[in-house]
């Protein structure tokens, strides 16, 4: 049966079954990935996934289901156990469906350019940066990880009180990862693109990216374990703030999981540091018109010049706190209920580059990566203890390659410490960005 | 699930461009989620994931797709889609179909879709009871509770045809204590390839109970000194140390591209003799097991590292090829979404012949990993990190004061030669490992050892 049959049906059938107010949301991708190892393809993937969110009030509670199996057994599925899980639920706080917001944004994340390029393309581009990785300098001996990947996703938000969305995105990621060795010292290295323009991406560019940073790796030294000055490169800085990123939400806070709860319109950072949330930011891939309930999106300032102004909200924290929401309702895929996430949410850039930001140093650390953000970090209390790799700066210049670091602080001091805030604004996968950050001092353990 | 001869006719397009061979993976899988948080049921959600997987092999060229879509038609337009990137030399020959019987070995007394809600709320709130009143200073309790029932159907151009169904259920608790300005959380998290036999039969007393205790003890902890230190870490999950550090070196996936640290050492003392390190996914009903992988093989005990002598890899069959060897039951995927290669099921150190007390006794100076948090390691290198949930000082033999934001920092390779005590009190953890065929359940085990020097990473100043 096709889907709008299917939508047509099930909200029909959910009136029926006695539920006061039903949703339906529609999600179908497609993607195509192709992995490169020794020239050869090494593994190719192209994929279409679909499938149908369900949320429906019943005895004044929410109810959710979702199906990837677009049949008439799965509407009978979707709204018996939509209807069991309502039954379950202890919410009190008059949650329901929105009627839609007087305007959404016209912005286009779907650029029809990408979607024509071709798959051989695509498999000769990632071939030729894999070929000029290999051959930049005979320490590089593999790749660990040679991809390119592209996406395009549209989907349906419909409800029974007569709201109907739709959008459409599509992008394209590249990552390639190299090995150096030079004796029995193994390092790696990573280049990274996430575009919707094909024709900006230069193979040489990605090749010599992964390939200086696995060598730049190598001769690697030790230095004494105390608290130093760092500088948080742009991509290690994005990646600790996307660890971070729970305590900016509502939905934390109201549940006592985020120190940030009743600090709107406090001090929470230095006076150079500001978070924006932005879902048409044109470098970033992720972003959407309407959220998960159907709110239209926009701009949104989370700290300014130090000052926490909003937390992030959907329309359930909204109304716990007397606020609007910020349109950030989150349905990470129609298999979600509706949480609280950020679209792009990146640290707004300053005024110096990276280089400048080191050549002020006098000495500390420059951190390129970091690695078990997953398991080293608490958002609860906000300390983090977690792998590291970078450099030893010396007299303002990049002395060498330190052994495998830990760092260790609290992100609430780290925030607080920010002393200067780089221009080199990039975006990581998953929607954070960040320029180059230095902060005042960190505890590094060395191995 | 869908007819044996739509399948066949899939596999047969899959290799009409000249592959070797042809596979289709077909899953319906059932889902529940119930989350407990201040008190309160705040989320129930239900699922069905339902999809096909189609891989195609030609040589060293390996090709993959996916759809929703259940229709001959739109299966045979997958087949042929993903087979456009292959130009081989195969004779698109398909073995004919033979369905084999998978005896299972995890019994499942109660399937979690025939359970209600209201039951699985009701062992939610007894644990959310237990776990809040453990200490005053408990001021949050969170539960989280999974059940899936994951119907499998596996068929390939070589003939096999085989069905399988998996069942995992768990409970997730953390716990947050809060003193002052200071906030610290405990967590447990036992699951089991079981029904809901096994949730309703969990000693929440004791799970319940240490994720409090966990989050009351690390709060007022003293800050982790900094430096080299010989680390005892003890039982269950304690074992993360070694999957993270050595297990996913010892995976195909990086061995056969030379990406790992144990790449072409067979036969090599990679260990001290008192270390056997072993992948069983067959232990009944550990959260990790399975009776066949998802390339359809029967599971079985592998046995990597025997007295400190490697002795094996955990290899999928794509890998298989490139590594001129056979398949060891190891192949995993997280769904139908991903293209499975050689993954851990229940990966441990097996077990040696000091006591606990023992271990702790001979200990002049160092720090204790009672319970380990999660953990990352870059298998080309295996230089890993992984955090200390809970940690001691340990001083003239005997555990010392509690400490906390510890982090375990290292080389897997350098640090499994610098196991020099092995316990003899085997346990098994739960956890979630995520690597490129996507987050799988799998168990950590050891003893309690001990490792002469690992570097300890801490906030605590010089």
């Amino acid at each position: 049966m096709d889907i709008q049959q299917f939508q047509e049906e099930l909200l029909s059938k959910a009136q029926d079954a006695k539920f006061e107010e039903a949703e339906f949301y529609y999600e179908k991708s497609n993607s195509f990935q192709v992995k490169i190892f020794e020239g050869e393809i090494d593994s190719y993937e192209t994929s279409e996934e679909a499938g149908v969110g369900f949320r429906g009030l019943y005895n004044g509670s929410m109810g959710y289901a979702y199906t990837e199996k677009i049949d008439e057994d799965s509407i009978s599925f979707l709204i018996e156990s939509a209807k069991a899980n309502a039954d379950v639920l202890d919410e009190d706080d008059g949650t329901d469906i929105f009627e839609g917001s007087e305007h959404y944004s016209e912005h286009s994340r779907y650029s029809e350019e990408l979607a024509a390029v071709s798959i051989p393309d695509k498999i000769e581009f990632i071939k030729e940066v894999e070929k000029k990785t290999l051959a930049y300098d005979s320490r590089i001996t593999s790749l660990n990880y040679c991809m390119i990947q592209d996406f395009t996703e549209e989907r349906v938000l419909a409800n029974n009180k007569g709201l109907s969305l739709q959008g459409k995105t599509n992008g394209l990621i590249i990552f390639v990862s190299a090995v150096a060795k030079d004796g029995e010292e193994m390092k790696t290295g990573a280049g990274v693109r996430l575009t919707r323009d094909f024709n900006s991406l230069n193979a040489e560019e990605i090749a010599k990216e992964a390939a200086e940073e696995a060598l730049s790796k190598l001769g690697e030294t030790s230095i004494p374990s105390r608290k130093y000055p760092v500088i948080m490169r742009h991509d290690a800085s994005a990646s600790l703030l996307a660890a971070f990123t729970p305590i900016f939400s509502a939905e934390e806070a109201q549940k006592e999981q985020s120190l940030l709860k009743d600090k709107v319109g406090e001090g929470i950072g230095a006076e150079t540091f500001s978070i924006v949330d932005d879902p048409f930011h044109p470098e970033a891939l992720l972003g959407k018109n309407f959220d998960g309930e159907g709110v239209a999106t926009e701009k949104t300032m989370i700290i300014s010049n130090g000052t926490l102004k909003t937390l992030l909200h959907n329309r359930k924290t909204a109304k716990k706190d007397g606020v609007s929401s910020t349109g950030h309702a989150s349905k990470a895929s129609y298999k979600s209920t509706l949480s609280v996430a950020p679209d792009n949410l990146y640290i707004a850039p300053g005024e110096e580059s990276q280089e400048e930001l080191i050549a002020a140093m006098e000495e500390g650390v420059l951190i390129t990566e970091l690695s078990g953000l997953h398991s080293g970090t608490s958002t609860i209390s906000g300390d983090f203890s977690v792998a590291a790799s970078g450099f030893y700066i010396k007299d303002g210049k990049i002395s060498s390659p330190v052994k495998q670091m830990t760092i260790a602080g609290n992100f609430f001091d780290y925030m607080n410490g920010i002393e200067s805030v780089g221009a080199d604004l990039k975006f990581v996968p998953g929607g954070y960005g960040s320029p180059s950050v230095k902060v005042k001092a960190l505890s590094v353990t060395v191995d | 699930m869908i007819k044996q001869s739509i399948i066949e006719n899939v596999l047969e397009a899959a290799l009409s461009t000249g592959g070797d061979f042809s596979e289709v993976f077909i899953e319906d899988k059932f889902v529940n989620s119930i989350e407990l948080q201040s008190d309160k049921v705040e989320k129930s959600i239900s699922g069905r994931d339902f999809g096909i997987g189609i891989r195609i092999f030609s040589g060293l060229q390996n090709v993959y797709t996916y759809t929703s879509d259940f229709t001959e038609e739109g299966l045979i337009e997958a087949a042929k889609r993903a087979a456009l990137a292959i130009s081989g030399g195969g004779n698109g020959i398909i073995h004919p179909l033979q369905k084999e019987i998978v005896q299972p070995i995890h019994t499942i007394a109660q399937l979690p879709q025939t359970v209600e809600h209201a039951r699985k709320v009701a062992v939610m709130r007894k644990a959310n009871e237990i776990a809040k009143s453990y200490d005053e200073r408990i001021r949050q309790v969170g539960l989280r509770y999974v059940d899936e029932e994951q119907h499998v159907l596996i068929a390939n151009s070589e003939g096999k045809f085989v069905e399988d169904q998996r069942v995992h259920s768990r409970l997730a608790i953390q716990s947050t204590a809060m003193d002052g300005g200071e906030m610290q959380s405990g967590f447990y998290g036992p699951g089991a390839h079981a029904g809901f036999e096994f949730i309703e039969n969990l000693d929440l007393q004791h799970y319940a109970g240490e994720a409090s205790r966990i989050a009351v003890t690390m709060l007022g902890a003293d800050e982790c000194p900094s430096g080299k230190f010989p680390v005892i870490i003890d039982n269950e999950f304690g074992g993360v140390i070694f999957h993270e550090a050595c297990g996913h070196g010892l995976e195909a996936t990086s061995v056969a591209k030379n990406n790992s640290v144990f790449a072409n050492r067979i036969g090599e003392k990679v260990a001290p003799d008192i270390v056997t390190y072993i992948d069983d996914g067959t232990l009944p009903n550990e959260w990790g097991s399975l009776s066949i992988d998802d390339e359809g093989e029967k599971t079985r005990k592998n046995v990597l590292i025997e007295n400190g002598i490697l002795k094996g890899y955990m290899i999928d069959k794509f890998n298989a090829r490139r590594m001129n060897t056979e398949a060891t039951g190891s192949s995993r995927r997280q769904s139908y979404r991903f293209n499975p290669t050689s993954r851990m099921t229940n990966t441990y150190i097996a077990p040696g012949q000091s006591t606990p007390e023992e271990i702790i006794s001979s200990t002049e100076n160092g720090i204790y990993a009672k319970y380990m948090g999660g953990g990352q390691v870059n298998p080309a290198t295996g230089d890993y990190n992984f955090a200390v949930a809970e940690a001691y000082l340990v001083k003239d033999g005997k555990i010392d004061r509690p400490l906390r934001g510890a982090t375990l920092i290292g080389n897997g390779a350098k640090t499994l030669q610098m196991v020099d005590k092995v316990g003899n009190n085997l346990a098994h953890g739960a956890g979630m490992c995520g690597s490129v065929s996507g987050s799988l359940p799998v168990n950590v085990g050891q003893p309690m050892l001990r490792v002469s020097e690992i570097t300890v990473g801490g906030t605590k100043g010089e």
